[in-house]
């Protein structure tokens, strides 16, 4: 039990770690919030599974799973207020963009 | 939602007449309160249990659904080539309510490497920010068949 | 109360959490657009969530499964707070 929780926490630290690395290295902001949201929500879900399958209480694995939950809920609002938000401010696409089916005025809001 | 409650208080039961609150005591008293519901002549439990069965179903997909759609971001961060072909894709929407569109566009930016950007003001297209985009249709047809039907079965 | 297979493997990953944190700051300080530097945050506060419960798992206090609920949401309301900023803030 204590080698599965041991290869969880390490796997979901490896999970945020690629996230912050992708952060760094994708070429403009659409792609960075994709590693924002993917990778650092599974990071943080196979952290909690390791603290639950660890302590085994109920009432730290309920509030464990509630941070997932609340996870699942807000990582996609939040990534897309911002995207939605930095797309009308302006904020540009990387020269490898292949298909923009927005760029048009009349379709915004 | 009132089955479910009930499932809920069957679970409480189960755990207090065994006398001890844990997790494995909670969940084997959900499994037997479901298996009752199951079984019980009423009305709506028949839709009950498939609704639950469904929400099982589709909560492994997305769980699957996530892990895979990592691995791919992954995989380009790590890897010194950047294969990252991003576009914007106009997906027309079959989901009508708030709910149903909240929830698609939710489920998708959590998915296969996309996130949504915008709805129109129609509310007829929903634009998602894909960030392997090989063939468009492919990509509207992976979100439509993978995710809306699977979310309007669900919700409908 | 801790095994040592539990004790090495937190500390490793308290240890990557670390160099995330260090990556992520870079983008916090180069930008180029706001909106990136809420970006950097956002996942900052991913990482904080993330320490404080392999913390928990380290010490086995529950305390600090609150602390990372909390972390959580309120990083929530800032980067949707920043976001509005981005989108109607800003001086034309």
């Amino acid at each position: 039990m204590d080698t599965v929780a041991a290869l969880l926490a390490l796997s979901g630290a490896a999970m945020i770690l690629v996230a912050c690395i992708g952060l760094l290295r994708l070429p403009d902001l659409y792609t960075r919030m994709h590693a924002c949201t993917k990778p650092a929500t599974l990071g943080v879900s196979l952290i909690v599974a390791a603290v639950a399958i660890h302590v085994g209480e109920l009432g730290i694995t309920a509030r464990a799973v509630l941070i997932v939950l609340f996870f699942l809920l807000t990582a996609p609002v939040a990534a897309h207020r911002l995207t939605h938000a930095a797309y009308r401010a302006g904020v540009p696409r990387c020269p490898s963009t292949v298909r923009d089916d927005l760029d048009d005025p009349d379709l915004l809001l | 939602m009132i089955p479910f409650a009930g499932n809920l208080v069957l679970a409480g039961v189960w755990a207090a007449a065994l006398g001890e609150f844990s997790l494995t005591n909670l969940v084997a008293g959900f499994g037997l309160g479901f298996a009752i519901l199951a079984i019980a002549p009423q009305q709506s439990s028949e839709r009950y249990s498939r609704k639950v069965l469904r929400s099982v179903e589709f909560a492994a997909f997305f769980i699957g659904q996530l892990v895979i759609a990592s691995f791919r971001v992954t995989a380009d961060i790590v890897t010194p080539a950047q294969r990252a072909r991003p576009g914007i894709v106009a997906v027309p929407l079959d989901a009508e309510t708030d709910i149903e569109i909240t929830m698609l566009a939710n489920v998708i930016s959590l998915t296969p490497g996309s996130i949504s950007l915008d709805v129109s003001a129609d509310r007829r297209t929903l634009f998602v920010h894909v960030m392997f985009l090989d063939d468009v249709a492919t990509c509207r047809r992976e979100i439509k068949d993978g995710f809306e039907r699977r979310i309007l079965e669900l919700l409908r | 109360m801790t095994s040592t297979v539990i004790d090495l493997a937190t500390q490793g990953a308290l240890g990557l959490l670390a160099l995330a944190l260090a990556a992520a700051f870079v983008r916090l300080a180069i930008g180029p657009s706001l909106a990136d530097r809420v970006a950097a945050l956002e996942v900052m506060a991913s990482t904080t969530v993330a320490a404080a419960l392999l913390y928990a798992m380290r010490t086995g206090l529950g305390v600090f499964i609150d602390i990372s609920m909390a972390v959580a949401l309120v990083s929530f309301l800032g980067t949707v707070a920043l976001s509005f900023a981005i989108e109607h803030g800003e001086p034309k």
